[in-house]
């Protein structure tokens, strides 16, 4: 058989890559259910580490059962939000919000030519108040998100988990990889008021502000991008928490600087 | 078994090892080597990747366009890195392994080790030679990773497979050695071994 003929040649590739395609496509798609059941367990024990139930480590270890029991333990609500702070509708029990979708309503918040409607962004509130919300962004090589959890009522920060999909490992990889990087995200505040909301800061000499943390050395690009996807997605809550803070913060009468418009919102509401 | 079957099975393993020897497959040895449950993981990828396209490509080899046959190759073994990547991801037990080897697992297509023992041996040899010289190649390649990861997460983390040998004792871990560029100094220790002990491979 002469195989340097050139029908047989286009005719041989042309088979070889849809036979291959064919067998791939079908693979592909009977292994789905299987992958996305992992990829959820992973986002609901990112989600619960930052909201400090217990460490990463710990939720691999248990396995994904046990992760998705210990996560309809603890919740007691989820919905979505939209840019003015408003509940847009309830996530349906027990779902949650994988980096996709995440990836999707990025664009729904910057706007521009990717953007597929309003943002509607998800709001995980635990029985005993810690509100978990997502971050979502650009790292050096790929996306990187994470989960910020606030203590119940406040813009005090709980605890933080970020995930990446190909930083360099030992240095932008930290900001998964590092738990003393996460741990410093605990105890800080975040400005919703202000701009920016939140900053990742490098070689901070005069002491860090309370919306402020110490960047990754070595890392400038990864820490800047995870910087900007913090603003993005905290700018986007903002009037969600500022309309959560509680009473006596804005309408005790003192310090109440700034949030008289919030003020008069929870009068015309309770009217 | 026959004396040449053995030596294609034995000759990767040890003389003509891909990693010190051809000095193939080094990026990702680099990569993978800081914990020995990832290096075992992508060896034995690399195994499963390795023999079975040998093996389908040797099948095929008769009807293979010559004009055409890297594209040929690269389809085949594209397919069985993502078969394997696929599956990774689907078992709970390995699924955060996939997730920490990320891109490295993808890229054993373009691990040298993969298309160069498929040009080389597969498409001139019967397919049960082949599949043994992929998976011994796989193999050698693993031998080494293992050898690298071992110290990398004995002397790096303390701990061998995740569990805890030396910090108990009150070992710092040493950070250099997570780096890549100390399991480049490793890698240049084991060749200067295997240099020692093979004079032959030593230049006059």
């Amino acid at each position: 058989m002469n195989t340097n003929n050139n029908v047989y040649t286009v005719l041989y590739t042309a088979l070889i890559v849809v036979v291959v395609a064919a067998l791939l496509a079908f693979v592909s798609q009977s292994l789905k259910g299987r992958q996305d059941a992992n990829e959820k367990a992973e986002t609901i024990s990112q989600m619960l580490t930052a909201a400090q139930f217990g460490s990463k480590a710990e939720f691999q270890k248990i396995g994904n059962a046990a992760v998705l029991q210990k996560y309809a333990d603890e919740i007691a609500e989820a919905y979505t939000v939209n840019l003015a702070g408003e509940k847009v509708a309830d996530l349906p029990q027990g779902e949650v919000f994988s980096p996709k979708l995440l990836k999707r309503q990025n664009y729904n918040i910057k706007g521009g030519a990717n953007a597929t409607g309003e943002p509607e962004i998800p709001v995980f509130v635990f029985k005993d108040g810690t509100t978990v919300v997502p971050i979502y962004g650009a790292g050096l090589w790929g996306p990187v998100w994470g989960y910020v959890a606030f203590e119940k009522g406040s813009s005090t920060i709980k605890g933080a988990y970020f995930d990446h999909e190909s930083e360099t490992a030992g240095l932008g990889a930290k900001i998964k990889d590092d738990p003393d990087f996460q741990a410093s995200f605990t105890g800080k505040q975040a400005a919703f008021d202000k701009t920016p909301v939140f900053q990742i800061v490098k070689g901070a000499e005069g002491g860090l502000a309370d919306n402020q943390i110490d960047a990754i050395t070595g890392a400038t690009m990864t820490s800047q991008g995870l910087d900007a996807a913090i603003n993005t997605w905290f700018a986007a809550y903002a009037k969600f928490f500022l309309n959560n803070a509680p009473k006596q913060d804005c309408c005790g009468g003192e310090g109440c600087e700034g949030d008289h418009e919030n003020c008069e919102k929870h009068e015309e509401t309770e009217e | 078994m026959n004396a040449k079957l053995k030596e294609t099975i034995l000759n990767p393993i040890f003389k003509g090892n891909p990693i010190t020897v051809l000095v193939l497959g080094i990026c990702s040895s680099l990569a993978v080597t800081v914990t020995l449950k990832g290096a075992l993981v992508m060896a034995l990828s690399v195994i499963v990747v390795c023999g079975i396209s040998s093996l389908i490509l040797s099948l095929l080899r008769n009807t293979i366009p010559g004009r055409v046959r890297i594209i040929v190759q690269l389809v085949v073994v594209a397919m069985m890195v993502i078969l394997v990547d696929q599956i990774l991801k689907s078992f709970e037990a390995t699924y955060a392994i996939d997730k920490q080897l990320s891109v490295y697992i993808g890229l054993i297509i373009t691990n040298c080790i993969v298309m160069g023992r498929i040009e080389a041996f597969a498409l001139g040899n019967k397919p049960w030679p082949s599949f043994l010289d992929g998976v011994a190649n796989g193999a050698g390649y693993g031998l080494i990773l293992l050898i690298v990861a071992f110290f990398r997460e004995l002397l790096g983390s303390g701990t061998l497979f995740g569990i805890d040998i030396l910090n108990r004792f009150g070992y710092v871990p040493n950070n250099l050695v997570i780096l890549p560029p100390f399991a480049l100094i490793l890698l240049g220790c084991i060749v200067w071994v295997q240099r020692s002990i093979q004079k032959d491979l030593q230049e006059k």
